[in-house]
């Protein structure tokens, strides 16, 4: 295999003499870029963007106050993936901002790492109902359709927040100013999903597209690609994680989506409506549905005010609009140990990562 | 949360199985998997306990030292 220094050398031999803007939309992408230090290798021209790719960050801010309502309000116990935990909403002072708030306030409210955990959970006390809390991608999602698909404990309801990453993506291109040149395409939701479903982006778009993985050089090799097809005019959905993504995807996982969930046109906090990017229960599985056996807390209204807290720059860290330390707050009031907003809450956060990788500097916007 | 890593199986129970990597063992549902044939000593890629596909050993080992090195670098 072809290594990093390799990658770099063919990446600067293809002498692009035009600012090119290659836009990724994975968490996991942007670490490996920001860890390795990518940017500062690879020519000045060329411009890394980091995209919708954090789950975390773009889950409605209605339903984070709903699983904290539900678990203030209702005789649950509720479960969540670690992270969103501690993703604020915009409530008075007095009232719980966050899960982890409403759990020092009394709620009964655990963090779990595995769909299978929360099965455990319910399964260890019959008579009490769990609500889990599931945000996440396709990657994520696919396991919470596998656990209901599997047969889940009838005292499990689940709360989902399920988005696709494409929509997103491809509203991104629908619109006046995508503000990207080509795509790197992630590697996980491509190992479930099947790399196909980027290929609108060539065949709609004209824009070059290769799906990576998360080391140095099968992103370098990505880059490397989606870079010469713009050179040569050619264009081909490039697979650079042949290893782990396969024509068609996880092909049961698949099935199992389809089968448990419906894709319907889905808020996206900060964002607003993207046509088919989000998963909500079928029929069939409406006896696990929270959204059906709780009333809602979260009502129109919420909608409104729900967007990002007050000077919070997210929604267009997460378009890929500005860098994260070009928000006005990053570093100064928002930093991952008083994280205003959800992009410096989540792991997969643009904001969080820039931090931890040791961008220090604010810029202005220019 | 959206971090999938590859893990080696070391018990399989049905849909079930035991996988260790780095001295950490998890049990893993195969569920996703289930029509693969996986056996014991296969490498698969995990995320939120679940198998999502199947790894070379090499892919393996390659995957995990840059996980080593980003653990080394947060420690810091
Ligand atoms: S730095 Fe903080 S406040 Fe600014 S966009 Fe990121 S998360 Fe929001």
């Amino acid at each position: 295999m072809k290594d990093a220094a390799h990658w770099l050398e063919a990446l600067r031999g293809l002498d692009i003499d035009r600012p090119v803007r290659i836009m990724n939309v994975c968490g996991g992408h942007e670490r490996s870029i920001s860890m390795a230090g990518l940017r500062t290798a690879i020519p000045d021209n060329i411009e890394l963007i980091p995209g919708p790719g954090c789950p975390v960050c773009i889950c409605p801010e209605e339903d984070v106050y709903e699983a904290i309502q539900i678990a203030l309000n209702e005789d649950v116990t509720l479960v969540a993936f670690g992270d969103m935990l501690r993703v604020p909403v915009n409530v008075p002072k007095r009232e719980s901002r966050t899960l982890e708030q409403a759990k020092a306030a009394g709620a009964d409210i655990r963090p779990i790492a595995s769909p299978t955990e929360a099965v455990r959970i319910a399964n260890a006390d019959p008579n009490r109902t769990v609500v889990f809390f599931a945000a996440g991608f396709e990657t994520t999602t696919a396991p919470v359709a596998a656990m209901l698909a599997e047969g889940a404990p009838d005292n499990l309801l689940v709360l989902l927040s399920g988005r696709l990453t494409w929509p997103a993506v491809a509203m991104l291109l629908e619109s006046e100013t995508p503000g990207f040149d080509a795509l790197i395409a992630p590697g996980h939701v491509s190992t479930v999903m099947g790399p196909e479903e980027w290929q609108f982006v060539i065949d709609q778009h004209h824009l070059p597209a290769a799906v990576a993985g998360f080391r140095p050089d099968t992103l370098l090799a990505a880059m490397y690609s989606v870079l010469e097809q713009l050179k040569t005019g050619r264009r081909c959905l490039d697979n650079c994680y042949p290893e782990v993504v396969r024509p068609g995807g996880n092909s049961i996982a698949r099935q199992q989506l389809e089968e448990v969930m419906e894709v319907y046109d889905a808020n996206w906090r900060g964002v607003g409506v993207i046509p088919k990017s989000g998963f909500r229960l079928r029929e069939a599985y409406a006896a696990h549905d929270a959204r059906r056996v709780f009333r809602s807390y979260a009502d129109e209204s919420r909608k409104r005010v729900g967007e990002m807290p007050p000077g919070c720059d997210c929604a267009r860290v997460v378009l890929g609009k500005i860098y994260p330390n070009q928000c006005r707050l990053y570093g100064l009031a928002c930093t991952p140990r008083k994280p205003i907003g959800p992009c410096m809450v989540s792991d997969e956060g643009a904001c969080r990562i820039w931090w931890s990788s040791g961008y220090r500097e604010r810029q202005s916007v220019a | 949360m959206c971090l999938a890593v590859p893990m080696k199986i070391t018990v399989i129970d049905g849909f079930l199985c035991t996988c260790e990597a780095r001295g950490i063992e998890r049990e893993v549902s195969l569920f996703m998997m289930r029509d693969d044939g996986l056996e014991i000593g296969d490498n698969i890629l995990v995320h939120v306990g679940y198998a999502i596909q199947k790894v070379s050993e090499q892919e393996a080992a390659e995957s995990w030292q840059l996980f080593d090195q980003m653990l080394a670098a947060e420690a810091q």
